[in-house]
């Protein structure tokens, strides 16, 4: 019963703008050996400008359909508006593609622990017992 | 003559979907393949009925003071796919107002990406000439604040796309990024002038560079192109040489070196930066085109534009200028008045002196981004003309211009 009411709870909260307050973590695979990782250079990498982690692993960004709103405007200061708009702009000049959107926490994770260069971002509360490396932190 | 190049591009075009079905059977686990689109709708209107406006020298329905949405709408479709991790192919085709063959005109991409390197990108097939900041995303409205292109800058150039190679390298720099690139190939591009249609046929290369650093981008670059084809100046041509005309006009024939455009050299120099920090954008950029002939003109162009962005709307400035260097080209008097040599004369004038611009703009405008992947957009413009200054424009009497004119366009960009 009260394991629902947690759920239920979480539900609320992530459908509510008290996330604005939930901590954000940008995780990658837990292998991977990059273990220092600036906001600029995650930036990078979600923006389509670098490809590949510092270690040289190929770089796999995934966005997360629900947290979008939330995660862009604190790594970018930029809304996710302003973000499609760019990405148009990159995408019509057949520069690159965006990110692969996956719509719950469970794909998150079961993509960032299947490819060793996954780049992705999650609640904290999210990763409690998956085997995921936390490269940077978000709030 | 229009009909060769078409065809053999419908026929690569062919080819290429061929590739993608084969290797998308091939291996379909690996493969990541879309469709995306995107498009504007837009109506535009002017005061005056004595000028016609056109977005750019490609266009064929002008919009005067009878509103229109030729000039604003266009629909665009780009099939993405990853042939291999490090091939991708890119074909994008637009329904837009262009001048010449619709179908072939309008395949704007057709190109394969080898990125050899993570760092480094090869093209090969038809895609964008990067000159510019817009280079190669004129035509999706979604990704600029902007109801148009600039237009002092962007109306007078008649290219989209080449058939050729590039060549990108990127460097990282601590946290920017150094780009450069070069570009070579061939353009068939289609375009409207007062004598009629223009086929141009030209090889072209550029070089390119672009730095990018945190809420900054600048660009500069540099084009080159030859004329292989000339302007429909025939009947003019003709007519200056036509013996019978050397007693009555004996100095017309002297003109008809100046109404070639084969063989001329066209220089294109460039550089702009463009600034947003998510609150703030600005951007800016100049050209100087170098030319030597009568129609295509020696024209310095420029824009600056301001924006603030306040939740879902952004304001903005723009302010922009063309003009041209040309001197006037000396049409002689017949010896005798008669109507037909005239009329001649006026024709010749009006080919070899109505090319050239000078012209400037204010505009204020607001673009809404009131729903995911929706804008949007409203602007007015303030034009002034110099004399004889409107060669981007639709003239129905050329040099009978007005010398001030005001634009208002609204309409709706979206991506899908």
């Amino acid at each position: 019963m009260m394991k629902t009411i947690a759920k239920y709870l979480s539900f609320c909260l992530l459908a509510s703008p008290l996330l604005l307050q939930a901590e954000i973590v940008v995780i990658t695979h837990i292998e991977n050996s990059v273990s220092v990782i600036s906001k600029t250079e995650i930036q990078s990498i979600f923006m389509g400008r670098t490809r590949a982690f510092a270690n040289g692993i190929k770089a796999v960004p995934y966005d997360f359909s629900v947290m979008r709103g939330q995660f862009y405007p604190l790594l970018t200061k930029r809304s996710v508006r302003q973000i499609d708009a760019y990405w148009a702009r990159i995408v019509f000049s057949g520069q690159g593609m965006p990110p692969v959107q996956l719509t719950s926490a469970k794909y998150i994770l079961s993509a960032v622990q299947e490819n060793k260069g996954a780049i992705a971002y999650i609640d904290r509360d999210s990763i409690k017992g998956s085997k995921v490396r936390v490269l940077f932190s978000l709030e | 003559m229009f009909t060769v190049k078409p065809l053999r591009w419908l026929r690569c075009c062919l080819l290429l979907l061929a590739c993608f079905i084969a290797t998308v059977n091939a291996d379909e686990s690996s493969n990541r393949w879309s469709i995306k689109g995107f498009g504007s709708f837009g109506g535009a209107g002017l005061d005056t009925g004595r000028v016609g406006f056109l977005r750019n020298r490609t266009q064929m329905d002008p919009v005067d003071n009878s509103w229109g949405v030729t000039t604003d709408s266009r629909l665009g479709v780009q099939f993405d796919v990853d042939v291999t991790e490090a091939v991708h192919a890119t074909v994008q085709w637009i329904a837009r107002d262009h001048a010449g063959d619709f179908f072939e005109q309008n395949l704007e991409w057709a190109f394969i990406r080898w990125r050899p390197l993570d760092n480094m990108d090869i093209r090969i097939g038809r895609m964008g000439l990067d000159t510019f900041l817009l280079s190669d995303y004129r035509e999706v409205g979604y990704a600029y604040v902007w109801m148009r292109p600039p237009h002092e800058f962007y109306a007078n150039i008649p290219l989209s796309h080449f058939d050729g190679i590039d060549f990108a390298q990127k460097f990282a720099v601590d946290d920017s990024f150094l780009t450069l690139k070069l570009q070579a190939g061939y353009s068939y591009s289609q375009m409207q002038t007062g004598l009629g249609l223009f086929s141009i046929k030209a090889p072209i290369a550029g070089v390119n560079i672009v730095y990018e650093s945190g809420d900054w981008r600048m660009r500069a670059g540099y084009s080159y192109m030859h004329f292989l084809s000339d302007v429909p100046a025939q009947d003019l041509v003709n007519a200056v040489n036509d013996p019978a005309l050397a007693p009555v006009y004996p100095s017309a024939a002297d003109l008809s070196p100046d109404l070639s455009l084969k063989g001329s050299d066209l220089h294109f120099m460039s550089v702009g930066t463009a600034y947003d920090d998510g609150v703030w954008l600005a951007q800016a950029e100049a050209s100087y085109m170098e030319t030597d002939n009568s129609y295509v003109v020696d024209t310095v162009s420029a824009y600056l534009s301001v924006g603030r962005r306040f939740s879902e709307f952004t304001v903005y400035g723009l302010y922009g200028l063309s003009f041209s260097f040309n001197d006037q080209v000396d049409i002689p008097a017949p010896l005798v008045p008669a109507p037909s040599l005239l009329a001649l004369q006026q024709g010749l004038d009006q080919a070899l002196n109505y090319n050239s611009i000078d012209q400037q703009s204010f505009s204020l405008g607001v673009r809404w981004d009131f729903y995911s992947n929706i804008a949007f957009k409203a602007q007015w413009t303030h034009f002034w003309f110099g004399e004889r200054g409107a060669a981007l424009w639709a003239q129905d009497e050329p040099g009978n211009i007005p010398r001030e004119v005001n634009l208002w366009s609204l309409g709706v960009d979206f991506v899908f």
